[in-house]
């Protein structure tokens, strides 16, 4: 299975099923969902980069606390995330930890967005793993 | 009947009970009719969500939904649940991510007619007064965090006293603006950031600032106490507590969530992560809830402030000629620990009102005054092509639904169905036709919030009308739409 994300019906927010052929993959499929929901296809510079360190409970805790994270950067840094340079989940008994290098850039004037994402919800997201593959739907509310 | 695995069974023609069954403590109520279940209610989970939340620990009496229910984020939208003190849980999923969202209504003294050529200007200048869309900010200056922490504890007194409303604004606010345990220590930093340009500001989605006019009273005397007159100008403004709730709402799920397990509650959805109201957990989600209530009835005064600015500036008219007073503001995303009848005693429960208005009724001592005689105004928005609706509480609101109410029209499209719909038309031209003057961030928006993507604000109201919970007062049309 390769990384991909698909936007499914859903009448007040948006949702999409995400895959990947690893927890790793998932994420960065997550991140491109939150993308194009808030900026639609386009293109946009990556003239900065920026760290994270994120942890979590569990691996569905630890994906809405890193897209949510992406949220923040937006709304109070007006920093606009438009790739992951690298990612890595650790998954093990003790919790998640998720570590990653984004390239993006300071929000302009240009950047015409199309919708401010309240939050990134827990609602139904439970990471399935079947024969190595990753999957799980993810609900934006706005 | 049965939806799904659910089974209804018909208490009234416009109320059905679903059985407590397995480990619900109660059993759940919804108002709504039956053409409502088969149309809107047969493919989502909104019914399941109403069970869900039936599973709450210390939940009194039903878990109710009201007729514009559908499906939300634990509890469903238009979701109410009364929870009692002593073993009774608090759930961010029975408020929402956006705290206090809410609606205000302000009155005129200008008759439609005689401005109805200037609405096309009033508009524009409204959309610059009023930043709008994604991350809108700048309306008043930044705040500093001492600022914020004033609005956080004092609500829309902080606007009274800097200039930016009147006492009268305060007075016809629910609980005057403010809920007094408000504690800013238990407000993140990243929540005070999300807040500090954003005061003033409607976002995007489904929030709105729009000009009305009155089209139809419903019933003359209340309309009178009310101040609503026939072809009367009224604003409307529809929007929460934008960043700053989203990301108490954010954090406190996080802690609610490690709550659940440590209080050993086993919850049928994470989004009904809860803790007992009176546990630390419980005491400081409610502490930063409220922060986050008074922050939002301060934007609404301040966009309200921003909106009277601009007809004054416009019509060149005096404050006393223009008229321009709060009606009411009422809040439909909140928790709030309030007194109700148990049978021959009273007793404080907390109410979840997740998509809810409060319709308190006549006598009551919550609601202003002037109100005492006729009862609490319910606003009810519909869509930006149709219509909206004043309505009032009643007395049977108190004996069935813990004095709450519906609190607007609900989607029945989605936003990819509804931008596939507007493919090839000019809706902007279509408002036109039917005298409504729009302007919005982008084309998308309009798209997306066009009046065929919501269900008919008549069909909710009227199940409330005729179960007796609120009652039509008037009906309002709009004539200038600003979205984000």
């Amino acid at each position: 299975m390769t990384k991909s994300y698909k936007f499914v019906d859903h009448t007040a927010d948006i949702a999409a099923e995400l895959t990947g052929s690893s927890l790793d993959e998932l994420f960065v499929a997550g991140a491109e969902a939150w993308f194009v929901s808030i900026a639609g296809e386009i293109k946009i510079e990556d003239d900065d980069m920026l760290e994270l360190e994120l942890t979590a409970g569990s691996k569905e805790e630890l994906l809405v606390t890193f897209l949510n994270e992406l949220n923040y950067l937006l709304i109070t840094k007006k920093w606009l995330y438009s790739s992951i340079q690298s990612i890595k989940i650790f998954d093990d008994s003790e919790g998640c930890e998720l570590s990653a290098e984004l390239k993006g850039t300071k929000l302009k004037d240009y950047h015409q967005l199309k919708h401010e994402i309240k939050s990134v919800t827990y609602h139904q997201v439970e990471i399935i793993e079947k024969n190595g593959d990753y999957s799980t739907l993810i609900v934006f509310d706005i | 009947m049965n939806v799904g695995e659910i089974e209804l069974i018909k208490v009234r023609d416009n109320l059905w009970e679903i059985p407590a069954t397995g480990k619900m403590k109660v059993p759940g109520r919804v108002y709504i009719s039956r053409d409502m279940i088969e149309k809107g209610l047969k493919d989502d989970e909104a019914l399941k969500q109403v069970v869900n939340v039936a599973h709450l620990p210390g939940i009194e009496k039903y878990s109710l939904a009201m007729p514009d229910i559908h499906w939300g984020y634990g509890f469903p939208i238009g979701g109410v649940a009364a929870t009692n003190l002593d073993e009774g849980v608090i759930s961010p999923g029975g408020v929402g991510y956006d705290i206090n969202c809410g609606v205000r209504l302000a009155t005129t003294n200008i008759e439609y007619e005689r401005v109805k050529n200037r609405i096309d200007d009033l508009v524009s200048k409204l959309f610059q007064a009023v930043p709008t869309g994604v991350g809108a900010s700048g309306a008043i200056k930044k705040l500093s965090t001492n600022d914020l922490k004033k609005v956080l504890t004092k609500g829309s007194v902080w606007a009274l006293e800097n200039d930016l409303g009147s006492s009268s604004d305060i007075d016809f606010t629910e609980e005057s603006g403010t809920l007094k345990n408000a504690d800013t220590e238990v407000v993140s930093k990243r929540a005070f950031e999300r807040g500090a340009d954003q005061v003033g500001t409607l976002g995007s989605g489904n929030h709105f600032l729009e000009i009305d006019v009155v089209e139809e009273i419903h019933d003359a005397k209340v309309a009178e106490v009310f101040g609503l007159f026939q072809g009367q100008i009224v604003i409307q403004i529809h929007t929460g507590s934008r960043g700053l709730g989203y990301q108490v709402c954010d954090d406190y799920l996080k802690v609610l969530l490690l709550a659940s397990n440590k209080y050993g509650f086993k919850l049928p959805d994470k989004q009904l992560a809860c803790a007992p109201i009176n546990s630390k957990e419980g005491q400081d989600y409610l502490a930063a809830m409220q922060a986050a209530a008074n922050f939002a009835w301060n934007n609404r005064q301040v966009i309200m402030y921003l909106a009277k600015k601009v007809f004054q500036n416009t019509f060149a008219m005096t404050e006393s000629e223009l008229g321009f007073k709060l009606l009411y503001d009422v809040c439909h995303n909140i928790a709030k620990i309030e007194k109700h009848k148990f049978g021959k005693e009273e007793k404080e429960v907390c109410v979840h009102r997740k998509g809810a208005t409060r319709a308190f009724p006549p006598g009551s001592k919550l609601i202003p005054t002037k109100y005492q005689g006729v009862g609490q105004p319910v606003l009810i928005p519909g869509d930006m092509g149709r219509y909206s609706y004043i309505l009032v509480g009643t007395d049977k609101a108190m004996e069935e639904t813990f004095g709450s109410s519906c609190h607007g029209a609900g989607r029945n499209l989605s936003r990819t169905k509804a931008l596939k719909s507007a493919k090839g038309r000019d809706l902007v031209g279509e408002l036109k036709q039917k005298g409504i003057v729009i302007q919005a961030k982008g084309y998308k928006t309009i798209a997306e919030e066009m009046s065929d993507a919501y269900k008919d604000v008549s069909d909710v109201v009227d199940v409330m009308h005729k179960e007796g919970i609120t009652r039509k007062i008037a009906k309002i049309k709009p004539v200038g739409v600003i979205k984000g």
